[in-house]
C-alpha cells in the first residue's frame, strides 16, 4: 500500500514512458514526445510547470515554516517590521508557552486522551473487525448493517443527548459497579464517547476479509479457540490495518476540537486546542508563545506523518472505497 | 447402525461448535455494539425526545413542537447561522473539490519529488485546526505577513481578516479550501490510479492531447468519486465549528459574521444550557444533512467503489 510500490498507472507518463523510455526510467518528467524539434520547447515547458509546482507547494509549507520562525522570535521582535529570520533567537516563546501558558500540561492532556482512544480503538475494533469478518452468528449482516449506520449520525445530534447521559446517568450506573462521584464532564468523558469509531471497524473487517483463511485452519487443527486464533493469528497479519487504524485514530483525537470543547470545563484537563482557543481569546498578540503551542501541536503530527505516509494514505483511500 | 450413531455424534458436535462459534462472535461484539447503542443509536431517540420538552438545566414541561416553531422564528438563526453555513458550502465545495482534483491529477504524474509533492499538499489537512487556524490568525493579522506583502505590492489593506465583519467569512473559507484540498486530492488519487492504463492508450491513438483527453476521458471516468468527494465535502462544510468557534468564539463574532448552525447548536445548548432548544437545532440539522445526501445520491446515481 506504500505510495511509491501501488501498482500506480501515471496515466500520461506511462505513454510517453514508451517514448523517452530512458529518460522516465530516471524518474525524469515524462517530456517530449520523441518528435524531434519539439524537445527544446518541451523542456521549457516542463522548467515553468515545476516552478508553478514548487510556487504551489511553497503555499501549503510556508505558513508552518513562518510560525516555526515566530515561535523563536522575541515579543518585540514580532512588530519590529518583517524579517525572515528571527533577529534574537529565543526559546522564551517556549519556554512561556510550556510553563506560564500550561502547554506543557495540556501536551499531557491530549497525550493520555488521544493515546487512551487510540488503544480502545485498536483494541475493539480489530476484535470486532474479526467477528463479523470470520465468525458465523445469526443476525451478523443485521447488526453490521446497524453498526455502519451509525456513520451518518453527526456528532451535532449526539451533543444533547449525550451530555446529558454523562450528566445525569452514567454517574449513576458506575456508581452501581463500586465507582462512587464519578464525573463524566471530563477527560474520562471525552475518552468514553470515542472508545471505538464504526469506521475504524469496517476497516479492519474489510482487511480481515482479504487474508486467507489457511492460517487460521491451521491454527484451529492446532486447537487454538477463537481469541487465540485473534490474537496470535489474525493480529499479526493485520499490521498495516492496524497501523492506519491507530494513526488516523490518534491524529482525530489529538486535533480534535468539538468533544474536548464541550467536555473540558476544568483548565488542568484541557487539550492542546482547547488551551490555543482559550490563549487565543485571552493574550490575541501574544505571538511568540501561541505559535509556540501552535508547533507543539503540529509536530508530533508531523513526525507520525513524516514515519508512516504510507498508511495515511492507505487508511484514506480505504475510507474512501467505502463509498 | 454404528455408522449413523457416529453421524449423529459428529451432527450434535458439529452444533455444539455452531452455537459456540456464534456466542463467541455475540461476545467480540458486545462491547462495540453496546457502545454504538449507546452513544450513537440511543443519542438519536433521546435527542428528539429532548427536544420536546422545554429543558433548561432540568427537563421542564412537555411542548410539544414549541422549541421547533421558536427555531422557525429566530432570526440569528436564519438571518446568521444558516446563511452563513449556505454561502460558507457553496463557495468552499467548489473550491476545495476542484483544487483538489488538481493536485490529484498533478501528483499522480510520473513527476520528480512526487513522494515531497503529495506530502506538502496533503499536510495541511492533517495539522490541528486550532494550530492552522492561529497561524493564520497571526499571518491574517492587521500588521501580519499578508498584509505586509499587500502594502508592498502596493495595495494597502491594514485591518485584521479575521476581525472584520466583510473580511471574516471569505477568509475562513480560502483557509479550509486551502487545508481540505488535501484529503479530496488522496481521495481522487486513490480513483485516478484505479483508471486502467488502456483507456489513456486509446486516447493517445485516437490523438487526443492531455486536455481533451482530462475532460473527455479521466473527468468521466472519475464519477464515483466525484459523488464521494462531493457528499464528504457537502457534510464536512454543513457541520463547520472548529474554525468559526477558534475565530470568533462561542458568539460567531465579529456580530454574528462567522456564527454557523453547529457553533449556534453549541452556544444554545452549552453556553445558554437550553438543551431542549439545542436538541432541536440538532434534530433538524441532521434531517436536512441526510436530506442533502439522498437528493446527491438520487443525482449521481448510486455510488460505487471510489
Amino acid at each position: 500500500m506504500d505510495t511509491e510500490q501501488l501498482p500506480d498507472v501515471p496515466p500520461v507518463a506511462a505513454i510517453e514512458q514508451l517514448a523517452v523510455e530512458g529518460e522516465a526510467a530516471k524518474g525524469t518528467p515524462a517530456a517530449g514526445t520523441g518528435i524531434p524539434g519539439r524537445e527544446r520547447g518541451e523542456r521549457i515547458r516542463t522548467a515553468i510547470a515545476y516552478v508553478v509546482l514548487f510556487s504551489v507547494a511553497a503555499l501549503f509549507f510556508i505558513p508552518f515554516l513562518w510560525s516555526v520562525s515566530t515561535s523563536f522570535r522575541t515579543l518585540a521582535d514580532t512588530v519590529a517590521g518583517f524579517s525572515l529570520l528571527p533577529r534574537h533567537w529565543t526559546l522564551s516563546g517556549y519556554h512561556d508557552a510550556l510553563h506560564t501558558f500550561s502547554f506543557g500540561r495540556y501536551t499531557l492532556n491530549s497525550a493520555i486522551i488521544a493515546g487512551a482512544i487510540t488503544v480502545s480503538n485498536l483494541f475493539l475494533a480489530s476484535l470486532g473487525g474479526y467477528a463479523f469478518a470470520r465468525l458465523k452468528f445469526p443476525g451478523r449482516e443485521v447488526i453490521f448493517l446497524l453498526v455502519l449506520g451509525t456513520l451518518m449520525i453527526p456528532d451535532q445530534l449526539r451533543l444533547v443527548p449525550i451530555y446529558l447521559m454523562l450528566v445525569n446517568w452514567i454517574p449513576g450506573w458506575v456508581a452501581h459497579l463500586g465507582w462512587h462521584n464519578a464525573s463524566f464532564v471530563n477527560r474520562n468523558g471525552v475518552i468514553m464517547i470515542q472508545l471505538v469509531s464504526a469506521a475504524n471497524l469496517f476497516l479492519m473487517r474489510q482487511y480481515f476479509l482479504t487474508i486467507p483463511r489457511d492460517l487460521e485452519e491451521a491454527a484451529k487443527l492446532d486447537g487454538a479457540g477463537y481469541f487465540k486464533t485473534y490474537r496470535k493469528v489474525m493480529l499479526p497479519l493485520a499490521g498495516p490495518a492496524l497501523a492506519a487504524v491507530g494513526i488516523l485514530t490518534f491524529q482525530g483525537a489529538w486535533n480534535g476540537l468539538f468533544w474536548p470543547a464541550i467536555l473540558l470545563q476544568d483548565k488542568s484537563q484541557y487539550t492542546i486546542p482547547i488551551g490555543i482557543a482559550n490563549f487565543h481569546f485571552a493574550y490575541q498578540t501574544l505571538w511568540p508563545p501561541l505559535m509556540a503551542a501552535s508547533v507543539l501541536a503540529i509536530l508530533p503530527i508531523l513526525v507520525i506523518f513524516i514515519v508512516f505516509q504510507r498508511y495515511f494514505v492507505a487508511g484514506v483511500a480505504a475510507s474512501g472505497v467505502k463509498g | 447402525m454404528a455408522v449413523a450413531v457416529a453421524k449423529r455424534r459428529q451432527a450434535r458436535g458439529l452444533g455444539n461448535e455452531r452455537l459456540r462459534e456464534a456466542l463467541v462472535g455475540y461476545g467480540f461484539i458486545a462491547l462495540p455494539l453496546a457502545f454504538f447503542l449507546l452513544f450513537f443509536i440511543f443519542p438519536v431517540g433521546y435527542a428528539f425526545y429532548i427536544s420536546r420538552y422545554d429543558w433548561q438545566i432540568f427537563k421542564g414541561p412537555f411542548v410539544g413542537w414549541g422549541n421547533y416553531t421558536k427555531l422557525y422564528h429566530d432570526t440569528v438563526f436564519w438571518t446568521h447561522a444558516v446563511r452563513n453555513t449556505l454561502v460558507y458550502t457553496a463557495f468552499v465545495v467548489p473550491l476545495e473539490v476542484a483544487l483538489g482534483l488538481a493536485l490529484a491529477v498533478v501528483v499522480n504524474q510520473a513527476i520528480r519529488f512526487r513522494t515531497f509533492f503529495r506530502a506538502a499538499f496533503y499536510f495541511p489537512s492533517l495539522a490541528a485546526s486550532a494550530a492552522i487556524v492561529s497561524i493564520a490568525t497571526y499571518i491574517l493579522a492587521s500588521d501580519g505577513l499578508f498584509n505586509t506583502i499587500l502594502n508592498h505590492l502596493g495595495y494597502h489593506h491594514n485591518n485584521a481578516w479575521f476581525g472584520e465583519q466583510s473580511t471574516a467569512l471569505p477568509s475562513i473559507i480560502a483557509l479550509t479550501a486551502w487545508t481540505t484540498s488535501g484529503t479530496m486530492m488522496l481521495f481522487y488519487l486513490a480513483a485516478l490510479q484505479s483508471i486502467p492504463t488502456d483507456v489513456y492508450e486509446a486516447a493517445a491513438i485516437d490523438g487526443a492531447g492531455a486536455w481533451r483527453t482530462f475532460w473527455r476521458v479521466t473527468f468521466p471516468l472519475l464519477k464515483p468519486a466525484h459523488f464521494f468527494v462531493l457528499v464528504v465535502s457537502v457534510i464536512g462544510a454543513l457541520q463547520m465549528f472548529d474554525q468559526s468557534f477558534l475565530i470568533g468564539g462561542a458568539s460567531g463574532g465579529p456580530n454574528y459574521s462567522t456564527m454557523t448552525v453547529v457553533l449556534y447548536l453549541y452556544n444554545q445548548s452549552i453556553k445558554n444550557i437550553s438543551f431542549g432548544y439545542g436538541a432541536a437545532i440538532g434534530v433538524v440539522l441532521f434531517l436536512f444533512i441526510f436530506t442533502v445526501t439522498v437528493i446527491q445520491r438520487l443525482l449521481f446515481g448510486k455510488p460505487e467503489v471510489a
